[in-house]
């Protein structure tokens, strides 16, 4: 029979749902206790991430779809604008381009270094979006392990900072977005240097700083960047723009909400970055945060305050001192992850 | 034999047709609303083929669900199991009651679902989220005759 027909002889299958139910409950949270452990289930999730791909991308398929049949009634016209703009665009940073080649020459004269600064990125990599979670908050890209990618690697798109990778499959990867509640990222006021941490609202329009005093010398327009501690993002990303900030007689901390210079809920591709370590703005060496034991470095600085972990090995080699990624095991092999 | 065989792949292929729609990316206010439809769908073969599916495919398909929407691993496919266990022990109290009442079941059904989740969220220290966690506890209960509806016009009649 098609189905367990009989009233009180369900087919040989389920004849005995008790035990069947255990094992897999027992299963189940032994799952979740190693999960919490941040054990080998990594590796299981490395796997099931694979096997997950087809259907990330099926799902996300609708959307992108949309985009491209958008994209191809595109009219002439708003080509023509959109290349005209970009042309403009692009004479402008031609002029700021030889002014900052020159200006970073100046800036490692002055910092006494024999040579010039090696390139802060040393590689970058273009990956398509397949898939935007704003529930999650979080982006699939169509690059991975395979890749090279790693974990709290960090993501930008051509406007500022998008986020860090968090979950790793061979051929996907997932970004979680700096406006996910749970994601603060180090930065500092651009005008003036006063640090801080940015966390997400759950809202990919805004990010907000709550910790700084009432009395921080903050106010509406000024840029946030980056500020490099942390170990997972390099200094002097652009992050975003402050909003407004409310400074309310009652309380010790302004309320200060930004907004993210990236499109992150728009992106259709974003960019990975891999740092050179020997420069003083780039963070930790990915292979010397892998060598640490599992929790502070790889994984997504998830709590506001600063952690202690990180603080301790990070301004090592975040800080603008230049020597300290001589003492990571090899300084070129940021680029060697795939195993 | 054959005809168990065929049910087993409707099963199968239903539930994760069910698993796509259910972690669709959406707007905002919808993905509060948005019912668990492969909850849903489990739970129907459940109660109507208890042997097609068996636990297994609540395990598994909670399982996809943890990969899916980046929770604990285990936590959906335990409390995906319990839901199944429970269904199949109860197949024959609720199979044969009108579709009303059959939604009543099922809120409680998502009630004991979504509590283990919150559950276990509550022992592993994550954030126990806010009241919109429940509402699909509701608009599940509500898209259930649609649910049952579609699902019983694929499988043989009785």
């Amino acid at each position: 029979m098609a189905y367990a027909g009989g009233l009180n002889s369900p087919s040989g299958r389920d004849s005995a749902p008790g035990p069947r139910f255990f094992f897999f409950a027992a299963l189940s949270i032994v799952l979740m206790y190693f999960d919490q452990r941040d054990g080998w289930s990594e590796r299981i999730r490395y796997v099931l991430q694979a096997a997950a791909y087809p259907i990330q991308v099926a799902v996300g398929s609708p959307r992108q779809l949309w985009v491209a049949t958008r994209d191809l009634f595109e009219s002439r016209g708003s080509l023509r604008a959109e290349n005209a703009e970009l042309q403009q665009r692009e004479r402008q940073l031609a002029v700021t381009a030889m002014r900052f080649e020159a200006l970073e020459q100046e800036n490692a004269r002055l910092r006494a270094l024999t040579d010039s600064l090696p390139p802060l990125v040393k590689r970058s990599q273009l990956a398509d979006v397949v898939n935007v979670d704003l529930g999650r908050q979080r982006l699939v890209i169509d690059k991975g392990d395979h890749n090279g990618l790693y974990r709290s690697q960090p993501v930008i798109d051509a406007t500022g900072l998008v986020g860090q990778v968090v979950r790793l499959g061979p051929w996907s990867a997932e970004v979680l977005l700096i406006t996910d509640p749970e994601h603060a990222v180090p930065v500092e006021v651009l005008r003036n240097g006063t640090q801080t941490i940015a966390v997400g609202s759950g809202d990919e329009a805004e990010l907000r700083l709550p910790l700084l005093p009432a009395t921080a010398d903050v106010k509406a327009g000024d840029v946030i960047v980056t500020s490099g501690l942390g170990g997972v993002f390099p200094a002097g990303l652009p992050v975003g723009t402050v909003l407004e900030v409310v400074r309310d007689p009652d309380e010790i901390l302004a309320r200060v909400r930004v907004k993210p210079r990236a499109t992150l809920a728009q992106d259709r591709q974003v960019i990975a970055l891999w740092f050179n370590p020997e420069h003083p703005a780039a963070p930790v060496d990915p292979s010397l945060a892998r060598d640490l034991p599992e929790a502070p470095l790889a994984q997504p600085v998830l709590k506001p305050p600063p952690p202690p972990v990180p603080a301790a090995t990070a301004p090592a080699a975040a800080k603008p001192a230049p020597a300290p990624a001589a003492a990571t095991p090899s300084p070129a092999s940021a680029g060697q992850e795939s195993r | 034999m054959f005809a168990r065989r065929e049910s087993a792949l409707l099963v199968w292929i239903t539930a994760l047709i069910a698993l796509m729609i259910t972690v669709m990316p959406l707007p905002k206010i919808l993905s509060v609303l948005w019912p668990n439809m492969l909850v849903l769908v489990v739970l129907y073969w459940s109660t109507m083929m208890p042997g097609a599916g068996g636990i297994l495919i609540g395990f598994l398909g909670g399982l996809c669900l943890d990969v899916l929407t980046g929770s604990q691993l285990g936590q959906h496919a335990l409390a995906l199991s319990l839901l199944c266990y429970l269904a199949i022990r109860l197949h024959l109290l609720v199979r044969a009651k009108p579709l009303f009442e059959q939604a009543l079941f099922v809120v409680l059904a998502l009630l004991v679902y979504e509590g283990v989740l919150w559950a276990v969220d509550g022992f592993s220290a994550q954030g126990t989220g806010t009241w919109t966690r429940w509402v699909p506890v509701l608009t599940g209960a509500a898209v259930w005759p649609l649910i049952a509806g579609v699902l019983g016009r694929l499988h043989a009649p009785r």
